[in-house]
């Protein structure tokens, strides 16, 4: 097996698309090219991470799409990778795989949702479709309902307060500002979320316990990367940066089934096969981005993950270590909560998102101390379908 | 729609109950199951009022909860109960918990356990 880098970084965007979804990913897959300084090379494969364009977009087969308009036919190989919101991990994943065992030289991944093409009824409709069935999806299940009874039993086990949440919200906000590619650069304080007299009406419930500041947006958004053989390197012009380890691992589709509901096992199985993987460990991680497509998830991911201690996560929020210039940042990008949350791009944002990290290419929301290692967990359906991955500067 | 049940799954090789269903026994991998009503009481886990709601609903919230019955499984459902609290005693009805294309849904309707 080969070691594989990411050679080329690429991102629109997020928010509101100005352009189709064909687009968004062109423009995407256009700058990682251009910023690995792909030249005349030949590009292998495309893998393209998507979970909502059939029904939102009225489209299907999006690879075949994109390799058409970059003109990569006939004879590049191409697939779309629908994994939920994990899509995007998934897809880098595919896209490792397909390097390290010399299948392929050059491939890219490129993760494309448009959301806003449907109104909100119908894209919270589309996502409650991870749910069980017959089980969850038929009493009304959503996904911020499934994060809304975890959060209230985590809370009365782990001593979690409702200032904690708006803590996760409050830090995300403050880094998205710095970002000028996330989808929301407004910042938000404890008084206007929380305390202060217009708290409730500027953050009301979505699923109590969790109010509309403890939800990510709904995002339109295309990220790219270019993977390539370690042994290449040198033939592209930025810093590279090694994918060290990637695990991923399943639960039970409906959340009630799990022995302790309020475990993330995916989650944490992912990381361990990851962190073995790239025989490194958590204390060695220097910026993180988790998926906090609600505020909870942030801090239990965290816990997980192996950063904190079970029921310590939120402590070390409060402390500010996960803060950009804390002992461990996390989610410098504003996280899902700010950068933003096209489903099936996300897992690929995030890596473009340490990528700038680790090449020190961050700006204003660089971490400092020049990190060597990133750490993303990218978490489909309720935690049923998980990515890890562990990335590291240089080769 | 009161004849409506809710069913859970009972090995017919161990014995074991499940809901949902899966293709496998769970703890024999046995692949013949009984149907078993979801009925009686049991202890609410967690539950949430959610404000957001996906399509096809008339209402502004609805209430869900995830109870751990008598029976021994677990079950998620509507909740009608005013004020829930985890921990309190509910039980199990059947009620219509979704309207889709002019077709009522049947479901289970978790109500106060004092509640005739």
């Amino acid at each position: 097996m080969r070691d594989v880098a990411i050679v080329g970084v690429g991102s629109t965007q997020f928010g509101r698309a100005q352009w189709s979804l064909l687009k968004m990913m062109c423009e995407a897959s256009h700058d990682a090219l251009v910023d690995a300084g792909i030249g005349e090379r030949k590009i292998d494969a495309v893998y393209v991470a998507n979970m909502g364009a059939p029904r939102n977009n009225r489209m299907a087969g999006l690879s075949s799409a994109l390799v058409d308009r970059l003109n990569l036919y006939p004879h590049t190989v191409s697939e779309t990778i629908e994994n939920g919101p994990a899509s995007g991990a998934s897809a880098i994943k595919h896209g490792v795989h397909s390097v390290a065992s010399g299948y392929c030289d050059l491939v890219l991944v490129c993760g494309g949702e448009r959301m806003q093409e449907v109104n909100n009824f119908e894209a919270t409709e589309f996502v409650s479709f991870l749910s069980h069935r017959y089980a969850e999806y038929v009493y009304g299940v959503t996904l911020p309902s499934l994060a809304g009874m975890f959060t209230r039993l985590y809370m009365e086990r782990y001593g979690l307060e409702p200032k904690h949440l708006a803590m996760v919200a409050i830090k995300n906000h403050a880094n998205g500002a710095l970002n000028k590619k996330a989808h929301l650069r407004i910042p938000v304080t404890m008084e206007g979320i929380l305390t202060g007299p217009d708290a409730w009406n500027n953050n009301p419930w979505i699923a109590d316990p969790l109010r509309f500041f403890d939800c990510c947006p709904v995002s339109d958004g295309a990220s790219a990367v270019l993977l390539a053989p370690a042994e290449m390197v040198k033939q592209f012009r930025k810093t590279p940066v090694l994918v060290a380890g990637i695990g991923q691992a399943t639960d039970s589709q409906a959340v009630q089934e799990r022995p302790d509901p309020t475990e993330l096992t995916a989650v944490r199985m992912a990381a361990e096969r990851a962190f073995a993987m790239a025989k490194l460990a958590p204390k060695d991680i220097h910026v993180a981005e988790l998926h906090d497509a609600f505020t909870i998830l942030e801090i239990v991911e965290s816990e997980e993950a192996g950063f904190f201690k079970k029921g310590q996560g939120h402590k070390a929020l409060e402390r500010g270590e996960t803060k950009i210039g804390g002992r461990l940042p996390i989610n410098p990008s504003g996280g899902l909560k700010a950068r933003g949350h096209p489903v099936g791009n996300t897992g690929v944002s995030q890596i473009v998102e340490l990528t700038l990290q680790l090449r020190g290419e961050a700006g204003d929301y660089q971490v400092p101390n020049q990190p060597r290692h990133g750490f993303a967990v990218n978490f489909g359906g309720f935690g049923n379908n998980v990515v890890a991955t562990v990335l590291k500067r240089g080769v | 729609m009161a004849r409506e049940t809710i069913v859970a799954a009972k090995c017919v090789n161990c014995g074991k109950l499940s809901y949902p269903t899966h293709f496998y026994c769970p703890s024999c991998r046995g692949t013949k199951f009984e149907p078993v009503p979801i009925e009686g009481e049991g202890k609410l886990l967690t539950w949430t009022r959610v404000y957001a709601l996906a399509l096809d609903y008339a209402d502004l919230s609805i209430t869900l909860g995830i109870v751990e019955l008598d029976m021994g499984i677990r079950a998620t459902g509507r909740l009608r109960i005013a004020e829930p609290k985890t921990g309190a005693r509910v039980r199990a009805t059947v009620g219509t918990v979704r309207e889709t294309g002019g077709r009522d849904i049947p479901g289970l309707v978790f109500v106060p356990a004092e509640t005739a």
